[in-house]
């Protein structure tokens, strides 16, 4: 469906992509995974044909992105990471604007998908907030039952309920065979919808994973608040990677491992027990560590 | 050219479109009714003209008053205030139709449905020149609408000059208009846009000013556009149209074509 041959893309100041390579396969949901900066949003340019590669190529559906403009547009849908309309247009007037450039007849779905995220479409754009807006674009890049959809960060601005409805719907795509490809810098987002995801950094991708792979290798940073400083003390020697101490509180990093950070923790009494959900920076902070040991 | 965007690019843009058109049609409408008053007393005038430095009455058009109606209107409305306008139409409507949406990212929108950027900006150039030929439409209709309202057959007209006049203007402004959209469609900045097409025009009309004030500074003329539009030679019968009306054409059209093609394969960071 989507196949990104070793695309190179570098800026005046150094930065930019370097041979990235992967493919997407039909019905499957893609994560692609970095921190801000990383080269998540260079790499959807030139999947959407907005940028010219120095080398390698993007190809939809065999169609290249940047030589045949137009074409691969037809079976595509896309939700920018920063969303900008044309001024002076209500949602209504916008989405209506969009239906006639992607020669759309049915407005069965916009109306469901409307519904569905609850907004007032005959508010003016500019006095919508952000999530609003993005509520818009993802109506914008649904409404034309595209076979690919991409989306660069698509929860952005949206509340945890209308995120929630949000992956519902990509949940409900993806079963009708829609393929995706998913910008994020937040892993539960990803973790939820997707079948494999590429890591970005430094404009390298430097691997390409199973997502449940990518699960064993989060690591979970648990606080403990037990009962003494002297059941602290007794857990902090049961060989789990103790993060910090404060006495009764113990932070312990997990990876993987939940059952022994279970079983140690049964055996004290416990207060409170908290989870930290990390940023994605941290989440593959180890990961990359391994990656440049190994070089 | 795609349909539905060049319908709601219109939309959006007709007011502003209207509100010029609007207001040169109110200004010439305004000089026609002045002109029997000042008619009367062209002598006087010519006098008041003539005591000005000769410079300053040639700059600014006012030298060749013959004595007709389209002479008139050429010096007080077509030699500096409707160049003024059109201009500022041109800078900044064509910065709008370009640059301002890569700036902003909503070009991100119109590349990601089923159009080529070809036609985007195809579409966008025409929006451009409907804007200029309306403005120039309602203008001349105007002009010709107060001659036969105001004036009454019972001073000079000449409609055929009158006409031409007006073909000039819109012609040279299709050649700006040209410049500043090539300009608009290679820039990703909408305020650096406007500012070098602003600069570019101002340019082409201020070497056209010094070059008309004398003879020592003519051949400053020769490196402006605008010094192939001459309001003054048009009335005096003088001007080399057949010319420097198609040079114009020309101008615009490859301007508004390189436009096209450069913006094609462009880069674009949206």
């Amino acid at each position: 469906m989507l196949s990104v041959e070793h695309v190179t893309k570098k800026f005046p100041n150094g930065r930019g992509i370097f041979d990235v390579a992967f493919s997407v396969g039909k019905g499957e949901v893609f994560g692609f995974l970095g921190p801000n900066g990383a080269g998540k949003s260079t790499t959807i340019r030139h999947i959407m044909g907005f940028m010219k590669p120095d080398q390698g190529t993007v190809k939809v559906n065999g169609f290249d992105t940047w030589k045949e403009q137009g074409k691969v547009q037809a079976f595509v849908g896309y939700l920018p990471g920063e969303i900008a309309f044309i001024e002076g247009m209500t949602g209504k007037a916008f989405l209506d604007f969009m239906a006639a450039m992607q020669g759309l007849r049915d407005p069965s779905k916009r109306a469901r998908l409307i519904d569905r995220l609850q907004f007032d479409v005959n508010t003016p754009i500019r006095k919508m907030s952000k999530g609003m807006k993005q509520k818009v674009g993802i109506v914008a890049a649904f409404m034309h039952d595209p076979e690919l959809i991409i989306l660069d960060e698509p929860t952005s601005g949206l509340d945890p309920l209308m995120q929630k409805v949000f992956i519902e719907i990509v949940l409900e795509e993806k079963a009708r065979g829609t393929t995706f490809l998913m910008s994020s810098h937040s892993f539960p987002e990803i973790e939820r919808t997707c079948d494999r995801a590429a890591i970005i950094k430094d404009g390298v991708i430097v691997a390409v994973k199973d997502i449940h792979e990518l699960q064993s290798m989060q690591r979970k940073l648990f606080e403990v608040l037990f009962a003494s400083e002297a059941e602290a003390d007794a857990f902090a020697k049961s060989g789990l990677a103790i993060d910090s101490r404060e006495g009764a509180r113990v932070r312990v990093a997990v990876q993987g491992d939940y059952g022994k950070f279970l079983e140690e923790t049964a055996k004290y009494q416990v207060r409170n027990l908290d989870v930290f959900t990390q940023n994605l920076e941290d989440v593959f902070m180890n990961f990359y560590d391994r990656k440049e040991g190994a070089r | 050219m795609n349909a539905a965007l060049y319908k709601q690019m219109l939309k959006v843009k007709l007011k502003g479109f209207l509100n010029f058109a609007f207001g040169s049609a109110f200004y010439i409408l305004l000089m026609f009714w002045l002109y029997p008053g000042i008619a009367r007393n062209a002598k006087s005038i010519d006098e008041l003209v003539r005591s000005m430095p000769e410079s300053v009455g040639k700059a600014f058009g006012l030298a060749n008053f013959n004595g007709s109606a389209e002479a008139f209107i050429s010096g007080e409305y077509y030699g500096l205030i409707l160049v003024l306008l059109l201009a500022i139409v041109c800078v900044q409507l064509s910065t709008q139709l370009m640059a301002k949406l890569v700036d902003q990212g909503s070009m991100a929108y119109l590349l990601s449905t089923p159009t080529t950027r070809a036609k985007v900006a195809l579409t966008q150039a025409a929006v451009l020149v409907t804007g200029l030929f309306l403005i120039m439409g309602v203008t001349t209709l105007a002009g010709i609408a107060g001659n036969g309202w105001l004036l009454r057959g019972d001073y000079v007209f000449h409609t055929g000059k009158f006409l031409q006049l007006n073909a000039s203007a819109f012609l040279l402004f299709f050649a700006a208009a040209g410049i500043t959209f090539l300009v608009s469609s290679l820039c990703n900045d909408e305020k650096r846009a406007a500012g070098i097409s602003g600069t570019i025009v101002f340019l082409f009309f201020s070497l056209d000013l010094i070059g008309k004030i004398s003879d020592k500074t003519d051949w400053l003329r020769d490196f402006s556009l605008f010094s192939l539009y001459r309001p003054d030679e048009i009335i005096g019968g003088s001007a080399n149209l057949a010319v420097n009306l198609p040079i114009l054409a020309a101008v615009g059209l490859i301007a508004f074509g390189l436009a096209v093609m450069l913006f094609r394969r462009r880069d674009l960071p949206l």
